[in-house]
């Protein structure tokens, strides 16, 4: 049996390089797809996690949290499209309106 | 001889984790975001397999088809609709709340790490799934339907309300403008 910890820092890794993608890419379908690896880190948790506790409920929040990530890709590409159509681009450096 | 039913599960375990660390780096260095999607999807299906060896079958199965299957295959459609040039890597800026960001956020994890790696306790058991129960109630799959439509329900029933917001939301938000569109 692998010890848990293992799944944990195998989750932060690749946590850390989802969000380093989501910081840094200026691709906005790029940073979509990051929030989709840092969402599946999370997964990788609850499902090792539910395993060490002895129980199913960290799949079920699994089964959940994968409900909740499709609907988030379903409206954040439809706000690409939008914004892609409006603008002619989706380069985050140019699309500053949002920005402080 | 040693016994290779304890050494499989770390020989899994690691080499999966590796793939899984390789393939995420690829999937945010890719420069063209089609090849970013196809990592991904390499990606889910190696995390599938790790779900598999941890005995969650279902989420296994789930992964593949939901994950692999559809959320991918929408950001390909949408790449293709876009036709995007290629992103310029070599010159990207960070702001320095990017950069705080990253830094706060790594200095968590590797306390996390640090913790784990200790030997610190986690609050959490041993690591031994009750096999013998699970495996007497039906099996693994058998158990999460029972729990997701007894105990879940409402959380169940709520996750198919947010779908159909996330449908409508998605078709208002994606439609062209009545103005936008030519004179019929």
């Amino acid at each position: 049996m692998v010890p848990i910890e293992f799944y944990f820092v195998l989750a932060c890794v690749m946590f850390l390089i989802g969000l380093f993608g989501a910081l840094f890419r200026r691709n906005l379908i790029m940073v979509l797809m990051s929030i989709e690896l840092m969402l599946n880190a999370v997964n990788l948790v609850f499902v090792s996690a539910g395993r060490s506790i002895g129980n199913v409920d960290g799949q079920i929040m699994v089964l959940f949290v994968i409900v909740v990530a499709a609907c988030e890709a379903a409206v954040g590409l439809a706000m690409v499209i939008a914004v892609f159509r409006k603008y002619g681009t989706v380069n985050t450096d140019i699309l500053r309106l949002l920005r402080g | 001889m040693p016994d290779f039913s304890l050494i499989l599960p770390h020989v899994v375990f690691h080499t999966f984790a590796l793939l899984i660390t390789i393939v995420s780096i690829c999937v945010v260095a890719a420069r063209h975001p089609v090849k970013s999607a196809v990592f991904l999807v390499v990606d889910l299906f190696l995390l599938a397999g790790l779900y598999a060896s941890l005995d969650s079958h279902f989420v296994a199965a789930i992964q593949i088809l939901v994950y692999a299957g559809a959320i991918v295959v929408l950001f390909l459609f949408v790449i293709m609709l876009l036709n995007l040039q290629q992103e310029q890597l070599k010159g990207i800026k960070f702001t320095v709340v990017e950069a705080g960001a990253l830094l706060i956020t790594l200095i968590g994890f590797l306390v996390v790490i640090f913790n784990a790696l200790a030997g610190k306790p986690t609050g959490l058991g041993d690591g031994s799934l009750d096999v013998a129960a699970i495996e007497g109630a039906g099996g693994n799959t058998q158990v999460v339907a029972m729990k997701l439509l007894t105990d879940f329900i409402w959380p169940f029933e709520l996750a198919s309300m947010l779908i159909l917001m996330a449908i409508v939301a998605a078709i208002v938000i994606a439609k062209k403008d009545k103005k936008e569109l030519p004179a019929a």
